[in-house]
């Protein structure tokens, strides 16, 4: 049986209907943590599908029979007899696949290598303005805009100006640079390489799109989770407007809307937390859903 | 012996300062009130930072005589503006902590704000 129909409609499934239900959801705000793992399973799983697809339509009497076992036998991995010689069909039937699954790998890459360069650009110029503080263990940059950033990854740096450190009382100062840490401390930098080597490959697809929405969104809802760890939530909402209100007003030409008015009432808000049934639920679909396309491929049933 | 990047911070820090041209003879006598430097290293890391960009020369007889390329100030903005996205589409930084808002949104949080603090004072 070919599975090709059935896999592109499971991709239809993960790549369109599924982000929509998941922007509609609450609990992503609530649990940002496993929001994000979604988002990764949801882009990991439509690339296995489209590969496993594709290798579908290249060989389509071939069986997808036990999914990766299948493609590690082609390979001449599998510990079976060996097959008669490789024809033009069972190369692209290989072929294909991989191609889907390198190029999504290789665009995280090149994104990451790319910011990388210009982190490390920005980060040697950083340390001949900026002064280090080691109390705040930060780089104070002399500007008089009110900002806080951090540059993730390899000998990374946490950046504060210093109108930021006269502005803000020193509690509110370490709770914006608690925030800054948790991003570091996270990689934060790699899963958004992630969503943007997606959006790359599959730049009309609502999937890679929402992610990088979402996954933006949802990091800073982590970090802000973070910093709360320590700090007074009102301390970190003061910061926050204080930061926001000491500099000129956003240009018409700015990038769209602000999410600082969703995190400022979910910081201030009631901590809500979905249940933890709910949570396990959630975190076995993580596993489950970039295996589903083999599934899919191949129904223990045929 | 300290990181390469702390002497090249030092002497643009010096070049920044003083705000005129000066040789590397002038930058190695202020670096050793505080610390013993070979002229030889100055020498080399100054050149680092012209070819980098960081400094321009001009040559008086048989001496350069180095400046800084850009004032301090426009250092920082320039890595400002790196730093909160503003003159790319992708920025070396991750995120800011807060982006710019319009007054809409100002007045949002500011809203969000005082609910908090009058529900407490009930």
């Amino acid at each position: 049986m070919n599975a090709a129909p059935a896999l592109l409609g499971y991709a239809a499934l993960v790549g369109v209907a599924v982000p929509r239900l998941m922007t509609r959801s609450v609990w992503p705000h609530r649990a940002p943590g496993l929001g994000a793992a979604v988002w990764l399973a949801l882009s990991l799983s439509f690339t296995i599908a489209v590969a496993l697809a594709a290798s579908q339509l290249a060989a389509p009497t071939e069986h997808l029979h036990l999914g990766l076992l299948g493609l590690l036998h082609a390979c001449g991995l599998g510990t079976t007899a060996p097959r008669p010689d490789p024809t033009t069909v069972d190369l692209l039937a290989l072929t294909m696949p991989l191609a889907v699954v390198t190029a999504f790998v290789a665009a995280s890459l090149f994104h990451l290598a790319r910011t990388g360069l210009i982190r490390a650009r920005h980060r040697d110029r950083l340390d001949k303005v900026g002064a280090r503080c080691d109390r705040l263990r930060a780089t104070v940059l002399p500007h008089s805009t009110p900002a806080a950033y951090c540059l993730p990854g390899f000998r990374s740096r946490i950046v504060v100006s210093d109108a930021a450190v006269r502005l803000l009382t020193e509690e509110q100062l370490s709770a914006v640079l608690e925030h800054e840490r948790a991003h570091v401390a996270g990689r934060h930098h790699l899963l958004l390489a992630a969503t943007h080597g997606f959006a790359t490959v599959f730049p009309w697809l609502p999937l890679a799109r929402r992610a990088r929405e979402q996954m933006a969104v949802l990091l800073e809802m982590i970090a802000d989770d973070r910093a709360l760890r320590r700090h007074d939530r009102e301390v970190l909402a003061t910061a926050m407007y204080e930061m926001a209100a000491g500099r000129a007003p956003k240009g018409a030409f700015a990038a769209g809307g602000s999410t600082a008015l969703l995190r400022m009432k979910r910081i201030l808000g009631p901590r809500r937390t979905p249940h933890p049934a709910f949570r396990g639920s959630v975190a076995s679909a993580v596993l489950a859903v970039p295996l589903l396309p083999l599934l899919v491929a191949c129904p223990p049933g045929l | 012996m300290r990181r390469l990047g702390e002497l090249e911070a030092e002497i643009m820090d010096r070049f920044w300062t003083w705000g005129r041209p000066a040789t590397v003879r002038e930058v190695v006598d202020d670096i050793n009130q505080h610390r013993d430097l070979a002229y030889t290293t100055v020498t080399t890391v100054t050149s680092i930072l012209f070819q980098k960009g960081h400094l321009t020369r001009v040559r008086h007889g048989r001496v350069w005589h180095y400046e800084a390329a850009a004032s301090r100030e426009a250092y920082a903005a320039a890595l400002m503006e790196d730093g909160l996205g503003a003159s790319t589409d992708r920025p070396a930084a991750l995120a800011q902590f807060v982006e710019n808002l319009d007054d809409d949104e100002l007045a949002a949080l500011r809203e969000a704000l005082r609910n908090v603090g009058r529900r407490a004072a009930q």
